[in-house]
């Protein structure tokens, strides 16, 4: 078996304890919270003898604590991610349509700071003077601080209320129905302030690892030896260095998808954005705690997904990994 | 390594320094607040939404109470969530990652299993179901924080743990026949904890945002004044009153800015060789 085998087997070993993990937690919080199973599991104060009689048949709730910690995996594995009753659906058809609008928003958000990360980092690299580069790695520390809600609060005050340039809310105008390209440009004018928190909140992540990783690959003894027999400065930075300095980046992409989603979330409550996260703070102000958590279990699936492709994608752009 | 020489080394580092002036000027508005807040930070006047002056040096929200008053008194809240949280993260944290690793075996093969996967998983909503559920009273937001962040620590200690155990006087100690409890509190514990200190002042800044988060959300606690919560409270007036909603976020900022930097200095102080520190996972 080869290298690469054995590693994508080891990481998608973590992501499956993480499933595991994620939905044993679920099962935990409906078990331990104060009240019983069913009212937290339906979000109604006085649930129909229906609802009672069908929960207790399909999780076991009559049962042995083990039987129903089978039954709620096994419910989970064949896709089935509970109904809400709160909305009375089936709590993957509220889910389904609201995966887009938040992988557009994460995306986008997160591949703007990953290439404005770099590209900071590149510059800082070239600066000559050690001034430059304390002014853009304090500049990063406080948006490492910046909560995302207050950026984009602050944000839409200055675009929106005092500038008037851009929209507060949603993902289309509402009252012009655009279709085909037209639409797609009203997306990106909705798109620049949330997209824009996302980046800036990512921004020093991207930045500080790259930066370090440029640092250490400098010190490498292949960039010595070049330099010694006369390769430009230049030269050896945009061959040799840059290539090895990106690959930490782009772990580094995959890794913090979870995190972008948080940030993601918070963002799209401030921004009314028709997203995953805006259905998850309806969810708990109507108390619907079975979408909350299928909401939940949904983003762990979501961000594993992620990480084994940035695993895959590593093996292609570090052929190190890929060979022996 | 020597205490002295250590604190010399931090205050070296120009982070440490700045991080350590605005913990003291925060640490000393939450201490005395009641005697430079000019004011109570729920009194209510006549001066709705007006401008900062020398009365109201952050001016009036809705209700026209001080800005100034609710953020000193704030300091208390995000001061107590970051020590409380990062403090009990660092205490599970270390014990778990201090005997999975002295230990070994199938349990530390678990464990590592769990700490790894709990590390992808994304903490701020698990917090947020958690308080969501349960209720949300200050109490159980720091409790809830630091049981959802210690696997980090965990990590980090497990890794000390594991080059502590090969260094010689653990070893003499063994031989020497002292219990195995007694050498984890004795020698591995006090020598391997100063990156869990680091990366603590780091966890204390992350809990200050996931309090300001929960409390902008709504779901703080109600009984106190919070920093996020007065967010949340001026986003209806923001457009007409920048200030009740700029003052709140920067003070935020200053916090977490903070112990960033503090974080920084204690990483310089205790591995002087690395310039720049990368960051761990």
């Amino acid at each position: 078996m080869g290298n690469f085998t054995r590693y994508l087997i080891r990481r998608i070993t973590a992501v499956l304890v993480m499933i595991f993990l994620v939905m044993s937690l679920n099962f935990f919080i409906i078990h331990a919270a104060p009240g019983d199973p069913v009212t937290i599991m339906t979000g109604l104060e006085n649930p129909s003898k229906e609802i009672i009689e069908t929960l207790k048949k399909k999780y076991g709730l009559d049962k042995p604590l083990v039987v129903q910690y089978i039954k709620y995996f096994s419910n989970l594995l064949k896709g089935n991610l509970g109904y809400s009753y709160v909305y009375d659906q089936p709590t993957w058809h509220l889910i389904r349509e609201r995966i887009f609008p938040t992988l557009v928003l994460t995306l986008t958000g997160s591949v703007v700071a990953f290439i404005l990360g770099i590209y900071l980092a590149i510059w800082v690299s070239h600066l000559r003077q050690r001034f430059g580069e304390t002014i853009v790695s304090t500049v990063n520390y406080i948006l490492y601080a910046t909560p995302s809600f207050w950026l984009a609060l602050i944000l839409i005050l200055i675009f929106s209320s005092k500038l008037k340039i851009l929209p507060t809310s949603g993902m289309y105008d509402l009252r012009a129905s655009y279709h085909g390209f037209r639409k797609f440009l009203d997306l990106l004018r909705h798109l620049i302030l949330p997209a824009g928190t996302l980046a800036l909140i990512q921004l020093p992540i991207f930045y500080r690892v790259t930066r370090t990783s440029i640092i250490q690959s400098e010190k490498e003894e292949y960039v010595t030896t070049l330099t010694a027999i006369g390769v430009s400065k230049e030269k050896l930075f945009k061959k040799y260095v840059l290539k090895n300095a990106i690959l930490p980046t782009v772990t580094i992409f995959g890794i913090t998808l979870g995190f972008s989603i948080t940030g993601a979330v918070l963002v799209e409550i401030v921004f009314a954005w028709p997203g995953m996260g805006r259905l998850m703070f309806d969810a708990i102000f109507r108390r619907d705690y079975q979408l909350l958590l299928g909401i939940y279990f949904l983003m762990a699936v979501l961000i594993s997904i992620a990480m084994i492709i940035t695993d895959i994608l590593i093996a292609i752009l570090d052929p190190r990994i890929r060979i022996t | 390594m020597k205490l002295k020489e250590f604190w010399k080394r931090y205050f070296e580092h120009p982070y440490g320094v700045a991080g350590f002036v605005i913990f003291a000027v925060l640490l000393f508005m939450a201490i005395f607040a009641p005697l430079i807040s000019m004011g109570k930070p729920n009194e209510m006047s006549g001066d709705i939404l007006s401008p900062p002056s020398l009365k109201y040096p952050f001016g009036t929200d809705h209700l026209g109470r001080s800005v100034y008053s609710r953020i000193v008194y704030g300091t208390r809240v995000s001061l107590s969530v970051g020590f409380v949280a990062a403090g009990l993260s660092a205490l599970i944290g270390i014990f778990i990652g201090a005997f999975s690793g002295y230990f070994g075996g199938m349990v530390d093969e678990v464990m590592s299993k769990i700490i790894d996967s709990f590390l992808m998983i994304p903490v701020f909503f698990l917090i947020l179901i958690i308080v969501a559920i349960f209720g949300s009273n200050l109490f159980y937001i720091m409790l809830v924080i630091g049981l959802t962040t210690w696997p980090r620590n965990a990590r980090i200690m497990r890794a000390q743990t594991l080059s502590l155990k090969e260094r010689a006087f653990v070893k003499v100690a063994k031989s020497l026949g002292e219990g195995d409890l007694r050498i984890l509190m004795t020698h591995i514990i006090p020598n391997g904890m100063y990156p869990v200190v680091a990366n603590s002042a780091l966890q204390m800044g992350g809990a200050i945002l996931a309090e300001a988060a929960l409390s902008f959300l709504g779901l703080g606690d109600p009984n106190i004044t919070s920093w996020g919560k007065m967010i949340n409270e001026a986003r209806t007036y923001m457009a007409f009153a920048w200030w009740t909603i700029v003052f709140p976020g920067i003070f935020i900022i200053l916090a977490v800015v903070a112990f960033s930097f503090i974080a920084d200095g204690l990483q310089y102080a205790l591995y002087p060789k690395l310039k720049e520190v990368e960051e761990s996972g």
